[in-house]
């Protein structure tokens, strides 16, 4: 019989077991057959496709983008600067004006225009045949409204800044607008090309009110349909589509039947999405991947150029030791861009040269290689200026330390902190002491307005020149300036190249604006921004436009 | 047993008043100026302080805390300071994602917990035993994101047979959800293991036997039922480390959620959403714990009996 | 019979059900942030041979781990091939070789030489953190547990409001109140550790409180003081040393997930969770550069707990006052 006081027979448990954790092991061999029951289909080309190479309609596309970590989505065109907000809005709104190649301008919205000699006004004539999503007609008055919403300080909208001197606009006829200016405004049709002037539905703007950026509606081939915060927003086709700007490969309503942007803002998880089919389409592809995805047979690249102020270094011209401009001078030839540039993107970005990206009117050639890495004149200069090395390798003056405080806000965002760790280290080399101060974005702001920094960087996507001005000018300052100088003769310079109409002599105005931020230290550039589009090879036809923002207007899918 | 549950129902209700109140104390202590951030790249000083004080931001800390608090009680969670949208349509629409991401975890980790606890229990000593306890000793150690990071790369990229991105479907949570609950399953399946393990050296069972049941019949009538009480035990307190991994899970599966939101809206010094973000968090952890001591007297029919004698 | 049998049932004291009033905040069940593995019912029942070397050999081995890392933290100089910060932009995210044993990341450095570097800030942290929680929260349990009536329960309710708030939301509004640094992570990491020792060693002193040993020092007129610091804090401190064990690997895992989600330090001698942050986006093209800092993580956790479980099943046998 059983001794009570030893444990069950051992052997008898065990076959028990067997059968009770059966069942168990059924659940669970149910469960994974069920999870792995379809494959994933990737878009994958087969030999079919070669034979329907013309496009399609239909199909829905999801393209995983870079979004950074937002909290909403802000889809009103006037109020964003953000890159990632407008990669969306291009497909919504359109815009009066569509930027070609060469710094010309093709119709779109607007089928002619005239200046006026004094360029003080501009005279558009509007289609007649343009609807809003919500079925209001595109006319004279919309577009005046769009103007004198932006214009009114009230409204606090960003665009502001995109429309300068503007001064008022009257409604010749249902489909003439004339625009007047108080003074030339020279950015004004690159601007006018820009989503961030894109055309807005008053009736709806005026319906929803502060909720308008949740329910945008314009002109675009494509419709807003839903937005789940922060994670994706839905657009579909817009039917009545047929005034595609002059360059589209067609007219008519758009290929696709819906586009599906996913906010994936992890560089792996983005890469993930693509490969395992779950994405038709990327963007933003890291460097390390680009190569590989350049190469391969299953998927298709595509590149442009950002239109850009590039991302470049702003030392604070406001606090000391940066005042003296042989110290900037002393930091700018301790830094070996071509390396460090290089190291990080492998080769897929260009170092820059110039504050203006290659492909902004007025950029000055003559800029490329005009300074070489020299640290030993650069030791020299700190040396002159009385900064000695000390024990540890930082240079200290009067007892203080040759400290860089740089506040950053993006986080890692285009590798842009991965650029400065090895740029820090460079420096360190000479003796400057570089911290990376990592702030949210609230206190971010705070600081950089009180000025508590020595060294900023950022860039700002904008199509004409001008943009110099809205950073470096003395006279134009918000809370976010990067920039801190306040040199007459660049405020001078920048002043005249807004006002002046003339190409020429804008380009002589600009050639020397941005000699004078290089060679001043205002401004050291770092890199070019190739925006990249990786797609899948069933699908076809996503296009970067002059500004180097994504169109899918003549995107399809394979079937 | 009613006086019990209202006296939790009572401590709970303090908890979660008590959480909002150490976020409240925590953030006003953050430097930073959500109005600047509001306020935007354009604007001028004038602007910042007209919108500091159309947010209420220069009162007293007292009357924010009052009129916060007051606000809660009524429903409403104010306004996000950032995007103007009232915070509890925004959270209630994040809410599910996370809820929904966070139970079907630790379901998982219930399931695959009492499945590996038991499997060990009855091959105690013996090397699927020790494959277990092994494996669950890695998972715990391994650093969550790269886990995730690789349970991508397997499971999506490689093999294909998952997606990553939530597309409505059952089958794009099922890779997040197995992430955030496979850690947690760790603990359940801990706790089972020791327990069944116990318990099998009790008396009682062998007491069992001895009387004639059956194997089966002492394994899942007794054993069993004892060790999935200690396991439900366990989910009180797993809740809070699920919420916890979600944050993580969710920004690296590009989901919508609670977490998200919360960590993007504690940058910005956001405190309505913050602090309904919190709100929601501590609710379903009291909740979730409410439950569970509650279930204990349908499951335990001593505490039953204990109750019909103090009621006397 | 049938009555019989339910009533044997019954009144079996399983261990794992708990007295009614407190669950909220005495659960006797283990709790998983002390990582239960067996538990001492292996001492009643004859082991298999094969079990205890098992155990010694993976103990020794964790041993081994950590004395290795220690070695790290105090004396990299020693060991790592070249300096961390040295940056070779012609050797960038090549794959392991005779002249880079674990490869080389992104800007060129060393990962050999930036693991084992970045020991010292990875347990530099984990150490303070534990110290840091494991002293307050020790203290909170000692005061709540002996005091009882209202100062147990204020300070229980508070350490419950603690635990409602998840651990990662609190750590990152700490982190983003402060300007990032090493202190500001370990004051995050162990603000967050600290009602798990709370609990816990408020169980254990009220199990102890009404022991006769206490009652007799009472009797014979030592001080609240006294006795907390003679009798009750030794009787506690097996499972303060478990706790705290386990406790390092905890915290190494919440500093990574800080990281992770951007909060870490971005400092020339990163720790293993910021090379961990810094690499990710390699890991289908250089998997070394995300593979060794995981794996020292990882290994280092593995050890702790290990060390952690060890030191459980030999100080608190079977029956001992205390929690599982």
């Amino acid at each position: 019989m059983t001794d009570v006081t030893r444990p069950p027979s051992i052997e008898g448990t065990q076959r028990h077991r067997e059968r009770c954790a059966a069942p168990w092991l059924a659940l669970c061999a149910a469960l994974v057959a069920v999870a792995c029951g379809s494959r994933a289909e990737p878009v994958k080309s087969s030999a079919a496709t070669e034979a329907s190479s013309s496009p399609r309609a239909g199909g829905e596309l999801i393209f995983a983008f870079d979004g950074a970590a937002v909290s909403q989505f802000a889809l009103d065109p006037h109020k964003s600067a953000f890159a990632p907000h407008h990669r969306v809005m291009r497909s919504v709104f359109d815009s009066l004006i569509v930027a070609q190649p060469d710094h010309q301008f093709g119709p779109w919205l607007a089928k002619s225009w005239e200046i006026a000699p004094d360029g003080l006004s501009y005279t558009f004539h509007l289609r007649d045949d343009v609807l809003f999503h919500d079925g209001t007609p595109f006319d004279a008055a919309a577009v005046k409204w769009n103007l004198d919403r932006i214009k009114d300080p009230k409204n606090a909208l960003i665009a502001l800044a995109d429309i300068g001197t503007y001064d008022s606009s009257s409604v010749i006829d249902p489909h003439t607008v004339r625009v007047q200016f108080s003074r030339p405004y020279a950015p004004f049709l690159a601007n006018l090309s820009k989503s961030s002037l894109g055309m807005v539905s008053p009736t709806a703007a005026r319906k929803y009110g502060d909720e308008f950026p949740l329910h945008p509606v314009g002109t675009g081939p494509f419709k807003f349909k839903s937005l789940q915060p922060a994670t994706e927003i839905v657009l579909e086709r817009n039917a009545a589509y047929h005034w595609a700007p002059s360059g589209a490969a067609h007219t008519g309503p758009a290929w696709l039947e819906r586009i599906v942007f996913k906010n994936v803002p992890e560089e792996a998880t983005r890469m993930a999405v693509l490969q395992s089919g779950q994405a038709g389409a990327v963007d933003l592809i890291p460097p390390q991947n680009l190569a590989s995805l350049r190469t391969s047979r299953d998927y298709h690249v595509v590149e442009g150029e950002l239109l850009n102020q590039n991302y470049s270094l702003y030392l604070n011209v406001e606090r000391e030791p940066w005042r003296d401009p042989r110290i900037r001078e002393a930091f700018k030839l301790t830094l070996d861009l071509d390396a460090a540039v290089r190291t990080i993107y492998l080769g897929t970005q260009a170092r820059a040269w110039s504050p203006l990206s290659p492909s902004i009117f007025g950029y000055d050639k003559t800029l490329e290689h005009s300074w070489r890495p020299d640290p030993a004149r650069a030791a020299q200069l700190l040396d002159e200026l009385g900064w000695k090395k000390g024990a540890d390798g930082v240079r200290v003056r009067d007892g203080k330390r040759l400290t860089i405080v740089f506040l950053d806000t993006q986080g890692n965002r285009e590798k842009r902190l991965d650029l400065i760790t090895v740029l820090r280290r460079q420096l360190r080399d000479n003796g400057f002491d570089l911290r990376i101060d990592t702030q949210p974005a609230g206190l971010y702001l705070a600081k950089s307005a009180s000025g508590d920094f020595d060294l900023l960087a950022g860039s700002l996507f904008a199509p004409d020149p001008d943009v110099l001005r809205r950073t470096h000018s003395g006279k134009v300052r918000t809370v976010t300036s990067v920039s801190r100088a306040d040199d007459p003769e660049l405020n001078q310079l920048l002043e005249d190249g807004c006002n002046q109409l003339d190409d020429e002599k804008r380009k002589q105005i600009y050639s020397r604006a941005q000699h004078l931020i290089v060679e001043r230290g205002y401004g050291i550039p770092a890199y070019v921004l190739m925006y990249s589009v990786a797609a899948a090879r069933g699908v076809e036809g996503i296009a970067i436009e002059q500004h180097g923002f994504p169109v899918f207007y003549d995107a399809w899918i394979h079937a | 047993m009613m006086r019990r549950v209202l006296g939790r129902l009572a401590a709970s209700v303090g908890v979660v008043f008590g959480a909002v109140t150490l976020i409240f104390l925590i953030l006003n202590w953050l430097p930073g100026d959500p109005a600047a951030l509001i306020a935007g790249d354009a604007a001028s000083p004038e602007t910042v302080e007209q919108i500091r004080a159309q947010l209420n931001l220069d009162r007293p800390l007292w009357d924010q805390y009052r009129d916060c608090l007051i606000g809660i009680t009524r429903g409403d969670l104010g306004r996000s300071y950032v995007t103007r949208e009232p915070v509890a349509t925004r959270l209630l629409a994040q809410f599910p994602a996370t809820l929904s991401l966070t139970l079907s975890a630790g379901l998982i980790a219930l399931v695959l917990g009492v499945t590996l606890g038991v499997l060990s229990a009855r091959f105690h000593g013996r090397w699927p035993d020790q494959l277990i306890q092994l494996s669950a000793l890695s998972v715990v150690s391994v650093p969550p994101f790269w886990l995730g990071l690789l349970a991508i790369l397997c499971f999506s990229v490689y093999l294909g047979w998952l997606p990553v991105l939530g597309d409505g479907g059952f089958r794009a949570d099922i890779l997040p959800s197995t992430c955030l609950g496979l850690v947690v399953s760790v603990h359940f399946m801990r706790m089972v293991r020791s327990n069944v393990l116990d318990q099998l050296h009790e008396p009682y069972v062998t007491a069992l036997r001895a009387k004639g049941l059956g194997q089966a019949r002492v394994f899942y009538v007794h054993v069993l039922r004892n060790a999935l009480i200690a396991a439900v035990t366990l989910l009180g307190v797993v809740i809070g480390e699920l919420l916890s991994g979600a944050v993580v899970i969710e920004t690296l599966f590009a989901r919508q959620g609670l977490g998200r939101v919360a960590v993007e809206a504690i940058s910005q010094k956001d405190l309505p959403v913050v602090q309904g973000a919190i709100l929601l968090a501590s609710i379903t952890y009291v909740v979730v714990n409410l439950l569970v001591d509650v279930s204990y007297v349908w499951i335990d029919p001593r505490l039953r009996t204990d109750s019909l004698r103090g009621a006397r | 019979m049938k009555e019989a049998l339910e009533q044997v049932a019954a009144s079996v004291p399983v261990a794992t059900l708990h007295a009614p009033q407190d669950e909220l905040s005495e659960p006797r069940v283990a709790r998983p942030s002390e990582r239960v593995v067996a538990p001492a019912a292996q001492s009643s029942k004859p082991m298999a041979a094969g079990g205890s070397r098992l155990q010694a050999w993976t103990a020794s081995a964790a041993g081994l781990v950590i004395a290795t890392v220690l070695l790290w933290a105090i004396a990299p100089e020693l060991i790592a091939p070249y300096a961390p910060t040295q940056m070779d932009g012609s050797a960038i995210l090549l794959a392991p070789s005779s002249r880079h044993w674990l490869g080389t990341d992104q800007f060129g450095r060393d990962v050999g030489s930036l693991v084992v570097y970045g020991a010292r800030q990875s347990v530099l942290m984990a150490i303070f953190a534990v110290l840091i929680s494991c002293s307050c929260g020790v203290a909170l349990g000692l005061v709540a547990g002996y005091t009882g009536g209202a100062c147990d329960m204020l300070l229980m309710r508070a350490v419950d409001v603690w635990m409602a708030i998840p651990n990662i939301l609190l750590a990152i509004a700490i982190c983003t109140a402060l300007d990032p640094s090493l202190h500001t992570t370990i004051l995050a990491v162990s603000v967050t550790a600290i009602p798990r020792y709370a609990r816990v060693l408020r169980a254990q002193v009220m199990a102890i409180r009404a022991r006769p040993f206490i009652l007799a020092a009472r009797a014979s007129g030592a001080s609240h003081a006294s006795i907390l610091r003679r009798h009750v804090l030794p009787h506690c401190s097996s499972t303060i040393l478990v706790l705290a064990t386990l406790g390092v690997g905890s915290a190494i895992l919440l500093g990574s997930s800080l990281s992770f989600l951007g909060l870490g330090i971005n400092d020339e001698r990163p720790d293993w969770g910021y090379l961990l942050t810094q690499g990710r986006g390699y890991l289908t093209v250089a998997w070394w550069t995300v593979t060794f800092p995981g794996l020292a993580i990882t290994l280092l956790v593995i050890a702790v707990n290990t060390l952690g479980d060890a030191l459980r099943r030999r100080l608190e046998p079977r029956g001992a006052a205390g929690t599982r």
